[in-house]
């Protein structure tokens, strides 16, 4: 089967000693950003994606894929010791975990996250390996009208799960298509927005942006927050290994969470933050004893940790397939995957089939590794949750300088970081969301092409997104995620 | 936050408008067979500009003020201080250089935020100055700025 013929290349690339190296320094560090309250996996991504640029993008992506994982695991950490999430996946996880750790069972309540985690995950990567190269089959068929509905469709419903206020979110989705227009019109050379400044004419790039919004901007967003710096827990480690009882509790838990983690994470626009949610209800409203949830029920912590780690996987269906990120993260990954060159998307599984299959062969590798390190060096972790702000938040924004001027060695670049630091700060004080509008960057470049070869093709119709078998369904459901808050609002009234 | 939502949704209106109108002005809006430079700009500055009206009027509505969004007292001071230390420390970067820079920001800032002991403060500044060195100057060998003292 040639399908096997791709695994094993795949396992030959990703088990060279560097790639190794590469997914196990991955989960390592992904494990400490998600366990540091206000870093997330966009900030963790986007600060480490400079780093990549000197080695081979399979390495590059090999390592940003094992630290998505790696995010994952270590929101947890934080979520049930000190009751704060480290990441957006990980808020539910709160209810029960922190309730567990109270009654003395972090250990357990890590352990099955651990364990949750790795089950997920390794049926994830499974899932991808099957899904993927029908998937990308398929979209082989794909013309300008589809590319683009499918564009819109991710990016309508990443704004409609982005935050409480859906016009703010829209408003942040159509501000990243404005400033994506910034820069050199592809298709007549026009230098659009620029100003005569040189440096505009490139446009606005994603990465400083990104690093900008999520890194600097959580920084100034803590800063005025002290308080949280002090933790106080008192925990015992001795038994990270849950009980015989706490697994069989939790197997099918697992099993659920999994599944509706993959589902979730497959769709454009939802994220393992919406799979955590929709799988702690899930496993609640199906439990014979829903009344025990909230009170440190193991289920509770089972259930979301799997899904969030099998949708993480599953993010990177679209990503690799249709070259249509899910999530801010992943949107930034796309980004990567263009800076070293590579078009995402259904031909690259074709050209590229050494990246593609060492990257899904490195998923197994990182998955083991995160059961191993998340098990055996949980006493480390914790004391990682434990620095004080005041000391780390500097050495962000240290890295996140870094990172901007060495992405082309030029403080315009750092300086564009700076201005969207101040942008994400003041973001997420009113309730804006940055995830649409990373988002939009990456995209709008691309939607704008898709569109303008559309009306070309159409003669200036629009009825070509409308009137073909693939992109009709896509546009309306594109058009439903717009009309559904709208329609929402008109009720409550 | 009502009011800063009324002042946003205004710039946002104003600058809408200002981009659609930039656009059309300045660039094509068809070119040879299909749409021009100036097609997307001017529908996303349409559509911007519908979104920042109803977020006018939706805020003029509101009744309850809403929580001030802004901190206020030390945590508002924190932030500014960190703000203005992080541009001091990006606008001298070509006088200072990234490496002596990195030590000296970390140095003033960790102190600031949380009274550490010198001692501790030194070894942290140093040891990410040093780690920024290697990897980045040594290993990635990207040109940092060098700064006045010539040394990296």
């Amino acid at each position: 089967m040639d399908f096997l013929t791709h695994l094993g290349m795949g396992f030959g690339v990703a088990l060279t000693p560097f790639n190794v190296l590469m997914a196990v320094g991955g989960v390592l560090v992904g494990i400490l950003i998600g366990a540091l309250p206000g870093v997330g996996p966009p900030s963790g991504v986007a600060m480490l994606l400079p780093l990549t640029f000197g080695m081979d993008p399979t390495s590059g992506i090999i390592m940003l894929a094992a630290l998505y994982a790696g995010t994952m695991y270590g929101g947890t950490i934080t979520a049930v010791l000190i009751n704060t999430p480290g990441e957006s996946a990980s808020v539910v996880t709160c209810l029960d975990g922190y309730q567990m750790a109270l009654q003395g069972r972090a250990g357990a309540a890590l352990g099955i996250a651990a364990i949750g985690s790795f089950i997920a995950g390794t049926i994830g990567v499974v899932l991808l390996m099957l899904v993927s190269p029908l998937l990308a089959r398929w979209s082989l068929s794909f013309g300008p009208p589809e590319t683009f509905a499918l564009m819109l469709l991710g990016l309508t419903t990443v704004t409609l799960l982005a935050g409480d206020d859906p016009l703010k979110g829209y408003i942040s989705m159509v501000f990243g298509l404005m400033l994506a227009m910034v820069g050199f019109d592809i298709i007549s050379g026009d230098a659009r927005f620029g100003f005569g400044i040189v440096e505009m004419m490139d446009g606005v790039d994603f990465l400083p942006a990104a690093i900008g919004l999520f890194g600097l901007g959580e920084v100034l967003a803590g800063a005025e927050q002290k308080g949280g710096a002090v933790l106080k827990t008192s925990l015992k480690l001795r038994d990270v290994l849950p009980s015989y009882a706490d697994w069989v509790r939790s197997r099918w838990a697992i099993a659920r969470g999994t599944a509706m983690g993959f589902l979730v994470g497959v769709l454009p626009g939802a994220g393992p933050t919406v799979a955590a949610f929709l799988a702690y209800t899930v496993v609640m409203k199906v439990s014979k004893e829903p009344e025990k949830f909230g009170k440190g029920e193991i289920r509770g912590v089972a259930a979301p940790e799997s899904a969030n780690n099998a949708a993480a996987t599953a993010a990177m269906v679209p990503m690799l397939t249709l070259g249509i990120p899910g999530s801010a993260t992943t949107a930034i990954m796309l980004g990567g995957l263009m800076m070293w060159g590579l078009r995402p998307g259904p031909m690259l599984f074709e050209k590229n089939p050494q990246f593609v299959w060492g990257l899904i062969a490195s998923q197994y590798i990182a998955n083991i590794m995160l059961l191993i390190l998340s098990t055996l060096f949980i006493p480390l972790f914790v004391r990682a949750v434990r620095i004080p702000y005041s000391i780390l938040m500097p050495l962000i924004v240290v890295f996140c300088v870094t990172g901007a001027y060495s992405l082309k060695n030029n403080l315009w670049d750092v300086g564009q970081m700076l201005v969207f630091g101040v942008v994400g700060y003041l973001m997420k004080k009113l309730g804006y969301s940055p995830a649409a509008l990373v988002l939009a960057l990456v995209l709008g470049p691309l939607a704008e092409r898709a569109l303008r070869q559309s009306l070309i093709i159409s003669d200036a119709g629009v009825g070509i997104f409308f009137m073909r078998p693939i992109s009709g369904p896509l546009m309306a459901l594109a058009l439903l995620a717009v009309a559904v808050p709208v329609v929402r609002a008109f009720l409550r009234k | 936050m009502r009011s800063a939502d009324r002042v946003t949704a205004a710039l946002l209106l104003a600058f809408a408008v200002a981009f659609s109108v930039g656009a059309l002005k300045s660039y094509q809006w068809w070119g040879s067979g299909g749409p021009g430079p100036a097609f997307m700009p001017f529908w996303l500055g349409l559509v911007m500009a519908i979104l920042a009206l109803m977020m006018l009027i939706k805020s003029l509505k509101e009744k309850n003020a809403g929580a001030a969004w802004l901190p206020r007292g030390e945590g508002l001071r924190d932030m500014l201080v960190v703000l203005a230390a992080t541009v001091a420390f990006v606008a001298l970067l070509n006088v200072t250089g990234m490496i002596i820079g990195t030590a000296l920001y970390l140095a003033v800032l960790i102190r600031y935020l949380g009274r550490h002991p010198w001692w501790m403060t030194l070894a942290i500044a140093l040891a990410a100055a040093g780690f920024n060195w290697l990897v980045f100057v040594h290993w990635l060998r990207v040109p940092m700025p060098e700064g006045m003292l010539w040394i990296f």
